[in-house]
């Protein structure tokens, strides 16, 4: 079973491990572009189970066609929304009330002075 | 005097320094073993080693690693399992 575009895997290592997923695109000697069951990412071949079955598909192919591949198969993946980008809330400085703060303490300081004579 | 039950090594001695300067000793109840794996009994990485009462506390993901199998066997043991799973 040697590693090509379009053999069958298991993933063993990480938070994907024990799903299926397909080979895309061999990157070198050591990595490969993969998709399937697991997310899209680039994989260490260490980190793959090569299955006997092999797939004809594109290099580099859409994810919509790895879908597409995976329901022959009889593997309905789960689809992934991408997320959408909230506006963060940003931070307003109060300026006026450290004005007002600032201006307290000025009127405060010649009082004490006063009261040390 | 020490009590009874303090002089026993059930529990550990923490000194701590007091609000008067003055050095003491207290008595704490020891830490559970370490995690070990289900299958070669290796101790396992990234699971927490604490009492129950804090680890009540903490988020799951810093309980164990977010893997198959993550908290009961090691990394190694989990590979093998999942090769010879794939491999029948």
């Amino acid at each position: 079973m040697t590693i090509e575009t379009g053999r069958l895997c298991v993933k063993i290592a990480g938070r994907d491990a024990g799903k299926k997923c397909v080979i895309l695109h061999v990157i070198d000697k050591n990595y490969v572009l993969i998709d399937g069951e697991t997310r899209r990412r680039k994989c260490n071949i260490m980190h793959l189970e090569p299955l006997p079955k092999k797939i004809e598909i594109k290099e580099n192919a859409d994810h919509s066609e790895v879908v597409a591949m995976f329901k022959k198969l009889g593997i309905e993946l789960l689809e992934r929304k991408p997320r959408e980008k909230k506006e963060r809330p940003t931070k307003v400085r109060k300026i006026k009330k450290k004005e007002a703060t600032e201006e307290r303490k000025k009127k405060e300081k010649p009082k004490k002075s006063k009261k040390e004579h | 005097m020490v009590s009874g039950k303090h002089k026993s090594k059930t529990y550990r001695k923490v000194r701590v320094k007091t609000p008067g300067g003055r050095v003491t000793i207290h008595y704490r109840k020891r830490k559970p073993g370490k995690a070990k794996c289900g299958n070669c009994g290796k101790p396992l990485a990234g699971t927490i080693r604490e009492r129950p009462y804090k680890i009540q506390n903490t988020p799951k993901t810093k309980k164990r690693p977010e893997r198959p199998y993550g908290g009961v066997l090691c990394s190694k043991c989990t590979r093998e399992l999942i090769k010879s799973k794939a491999r029948k």
